[in-house]
Order: structure tokens, then sequence, then C-alpha cells
């Protein structure tokens, strides 16, 4: 809790007059709580938060967190959203390896499925800034490149009324997130660090997507299976705040993560 | 932090064509860039999302967040011209609010920021209020490291 924010404070001290925010001391009243805001673009952690969490745990050979080439032709939208979820959080931690090969695969594989769901362009047009900023090794201006991008993405998706697209990006990209999470952590278990998997808002939030989802994306087999596995998911992850998932729910966690993100790049019959 | 600023705010101007976001939201959230950009000298990243809205006093507006124990943020709120004062509250997952020192908090005029670490990964609010002056056009946006 202690931070040294001299430099910051400089850095406002030329903007500001004041200094002293007026902040409500009254708790919130649990109708408050229910009522408020949950939107996408900021109640969902974007994985970069995730992995900088995890990256003050101790240092973690990103690499080895590789996946190999999941397909990219598939015939149902809902399961490339899935995907190209999954694809986009491949990308981040190519970033974190600071591997720019990688970079450019997982961007060629984003490309393919972004074109088939119509949103190809939104890519195109950074994927030469990505490609740029992987090769110079800007591995920060990267990470907000890829955020941009997958911002951008979703936008295009809400644009074109494709809601249940957008929801299903955000799953793939958490699912692919938690499972490498946890499966460094169950390899290097600490209470600490099973404390970063508590996440009962995001479940609660991706719940109720999915089942705002249509009839007809709810019933592809590639939801259906996310569905039933985030209800397994759930009852490992929602716990008291000062509490820790024990070593074997962390590995527990970790299989499921992957059974699903298994079962959803398969293609369907 | 110029570097930074310019593509956001291109990428915000360009998507309000789409959004039809209001002048006014779009002034928020120029202001609560200009602000936020000071944390990116200091190694925060600022999370390329928002959260704009209007708010009157007497009547403020809060979102819900997910954050992790270990990361350090700092959630900016930029509002309009009829704010005359703003303020930032944060809360954990019962309602019970955070205390925020004054090294970590910020405030002038239609522009307010704090800054935390949380213990606990999870839940968080987050509620925006006009302290003083009239209804406004609100932007927030946070940053991490």
């Amino acid at each position: 809790m202690i931070w040294n924010f001299r430099p910051l404070a400089g850095c406002l001290a030329c903007v500001c007059l004041c200094a002293s925010a007026a902040a409500d001391e009254t708790p919130l009243t649990p109708e408050e709580m229910t009522g408020a805001s949950r939107v996408d673009g900021l109640s969902i952690p974007m994985p970069g938060e995730f992995m900088a969490a995890l990256n003050k745990l101790g240092k973690i050979d990103w690499s080895a967190k590789f996946r190999l080439p999941i397909g990219t032709s598939y015939t149902s939208r809902p399961q490339m959203a899935l995907n190209l979820g999954g694809l986009i959080a491949d990308g981040y931690i190519a970033i974190e390896a600071q591997d720019a090969p990688q970079v450019k695969n997982i961007g060629r594989d984003v490309i393919t499925l972004a074109t088939a769901l119509g949103v190809g362009e939104e890519v195109k047009r950074r994927s030469s800034s990505i490609e740029a900023f992987a090769e110079k090794g800007e591995w920060d201006q990267l990470k907000e490149e890829l955020e941009a991008t997958q911002n951008e993405v979703k936008e295009a998706m809400a644009e074109a009324k494709d809601q249940d697209l957008v929801t299903l990006v955000t799953v793939g990209g958490w699912l692919r997130g938690v499972e490498v999470t946890s499966g460094q952590i169950a390899a290097h278990y600490t209470e600490l660090g099973g404390k970063l998997l508590r996440q009962p808002g995001v479940i609660a939030f991706l719940d109720q997507h999915l089942e705002r989802l249509s009839d007809k994306d709810k019933d592809d087999g590639s939801v259906r299976i996310v569905r039933k596995k985030l209800a397994d998911i759930e009852k490992l992850l929602i716990l008291p705040p000062d509490k820790a998932p024990t070593a074997a729910q962390v590995k527990e966690l970790n299989q499921l993560t992957t059974e699903t993100l298994k079962e959803i790049t398969k293609k369907q019959k | 932090m110029k570097r930074l600023l310019l593509p956001l705010l291109c990428a915000f101007l360009a998507s309000t064509t789409v959004h039809a976001a209001t002048d006014g939201e779009v002034a928020a959230r120029r202001t609560a860039l200009d602000i936020a950009g000071a944390f990116t000298n200091d190694g925060f990243k600022l999370r390329d999302g928002h959260w704009s809205g209007s708010f009157e006093p007497g009547k403020s507006a809060i979102i819900q967040v997910n954050l992790y124990a270990g990361n350090q943020y700092w959630f900016t709120l930029g509002a309009t011209g009829p704010a005359k004062k703003v303020a930032i509250s944060i809360y954990d997952e019962t309602g019970k609010p955070v205390k925020i020192d004054g090294e970590h908090s910020f405030q002038d005029t239609s522009v307010a920021a704090a800054g935390f670490s949380p213990d606990n990964s999870g839940v968080f609010f987050v509620k925006v209020a006009v302290v003083d002056g009239a209804a406004a056009n609100f932007c927030l946006v946070y940053s991490y490291k």
C-alpha cells in the first residue's frame, strides 16, 4: 500500500490547484450495489491487468504458456467468436513472452477469424502497427495496440447488432486467461497467488450476458459446452474475500478451463 | 504522454461517430484523459475503455469493477463545465468505503482522481458525484500497474 508517488505528484502539481478529493464515506446500500452499472469496457478486467498482477508473484516463463495453433476454419459464428477471444488472449501471452514471431503468427490467425466474422477491417487497420511494434520490441505500446484492437473489434460487432459475439469474445478471452494463470498458480501454489483467481463479479457478469444470448446462439454446441463448464468453474471462483482456493481447487480449475478450451477449438459436426 | 494520448483521443473521436457520443461526453473524456496521461509517466497503463454518462448534485453514478490484489490503480474522473466540483469514492464488495489518503487523491474543479492498491482481488464499486455545480456529463477511466 505504500507507493512512491513523488514523480507522479510532481506531474500532478503542474496541473492542479488543490489536491484533496471529497470522497463519500457513507457505505453503499445494497440497492446501490445491485443497481451499479456494469459495462464490458470497464467492469471486466483486461488480460493485461491479470498478467500484471501475476508477474508480481515471481518470474514467469510466458513462452511456456503458448499452445499449439488452433483451427481458424469454423462454420459456426459463436464458435469463431469464442476462439477469437482466446486468440487475442494468446496475443497478450506472446507479448509477455516478448516473442515477435509468435505475435505475428497469432495476428494472422486473429485476422482470419475476425474477417470470417465480418470485423477483419478493424484488425487489418492495426495489424501493421502491431507488427512494427513487435519488430522493434516496443512491448508496452504493443499491449496498448492489442487492447485497442480488441475494443475496436467489439465495437464493430456491437455496431452490427452482434452483441452475442461481443459476449462470446469476452468469454473466450477470459477462459484462456484463467487457463494460463491457474496453470501457473497450480504449478507454484501460494495462497496469495490463489487469491488472484477469485473473480465473483466477472463470473456473474459473464453468466448474465451468456443468459441473454439468442436462443439460436445458446443452442450452438460450443456455447452449450461453455455454459455447462462455467457453472462448474463458478463454484471454484466464488469465495469469501479473504479466502484463497486450495492448491487442489486451482488444479481443478485449470483442468476445467483446459477441457473447455479444447472442446471449443474442435470442429463441430 | 502526447504519444499515448493522441491515438487514444483519435480512436475515441472516431468511435464517437459510431456511438453518436454527445459533445459533452467527448469533452468529459478529453478532460479525464488529460489527467490520466500524467499517471503513464509513472509506469501506469491507461486502460483502453471508459464509462460515460451524466450526473447531477444528489444523483451520483456507480460502476462495478473487478480489480486484482497486488496491482495499483488510479481512477480518473473528468466532467463538463456545469460540474464545478466532482468527487470519486471507492468501496469494497460489501459497500464499505476504501480509505484513500491525501497523497493518492486529487481534485480540481471538474476533475478528480483516486488511487489505491487492493488487498484482495474481487469486486469494487466506484462512485462519481457532483459535489458542487449542476448536471453534467462525466467520463471515468482507470490506469493500473
